[in-house]
């Protein structure tokens, strides 16, 4: 079965970033198809390379990214709700003339056009919320 | 028929509230994270057979359930999802 996940929750602030991460895990584990993971709200920063948890936390944002690897995922990130919260591709960072770029391996950014594809095109779509 | 997941308190949201006043026969409920704290007062209207709940976040908690609510893990939560549509989420 084919799944689409939306996240609202930001990493250390809600668990469902943590329960989202779990979530994933198990549906692959069960051999169902992850199609896309829409990172909303702030859930953006699920997608930010400069998350430095201490070593004895969970690292859910390499955690994706270790997914993304292993499966070849869909990350996809509001590139509305990640602007507002300073979260930028090197491209973007330079379009809107900003220093520094944050954006995750893995991942990348995108409008809702991209939620409501996977909407259309998913069987099943669980939302994280905040 | 529904998979209705509430993840916050009813202490302090509405979340469980709103989804009992949609909650019709044959949907499940499933109560994840600060939600499990529901399960000492849970709603008439919900049937205690469709009162599901991960074991996991129950545990981390330190609650101790009584009633014959079925406590699961992340994967029979994906097989819920499977076997219910829609899967609606309970958050605010």
């Amino acid at each position: 079965m084919k799944f689409t996940l939306v996240i609202f929750s930001a990493p250390h602030s809600a668990e469902g970033a943590a329960s989202a991460l779990r979530f994933a895990r198990a549906l692959l584990a069960s051999g169902h198809n992850l199609y896309r993971v829409f990172f909303y709200g702030d859930g953006v920063h699920n997608a930010s390379a400069l998350e430095a948890p201490p070593q004895d936390e969970s690292h859910i944002v390499a955690g994706w990214q270790a997914l993304q690897q292993q499966h070849q995922l869909d990350l996809v990130v509001c590139i509305a709700a990640a602007q507002r919260r300073g979260l930028l591709s090197a491209s973007e960072a330079e379009r809107l003339g900003k220093p520094a770029a944050n954006l995750a391996a893995g991942f990348e950014l995108a409008g809702l056009g991209q939620l409501v594809d996977a909407v259309v095109y998913s069987d099943r779509l669980v939302t994280f919320g905040d | 028929m529904t998979l209705h997941i509430v993840s916050k308190s009813p202490g302090y949201s509405n979340a469980l509230m709103d989804c009992a006043d949609s909650f019709v026969e044959g949907d499940i409920l499933l109560l994840i994270e600060d939600g499990v704290y529901a399960l000492s007062s849970l709603p008439e209207n919900i049937p205690v057979q469709a009162v599901h709940y991960l074991k996991a976040d129950v545990n981390a908690r330190g609650i101790v359930v009584t009633m014959e609510y079925q406590g699961i893990d992340d994967t029979r939560w994906v097989e819920l999802c499977c076997q219910q549509n829609p899967v609606v989420s309970w958050f605010k």
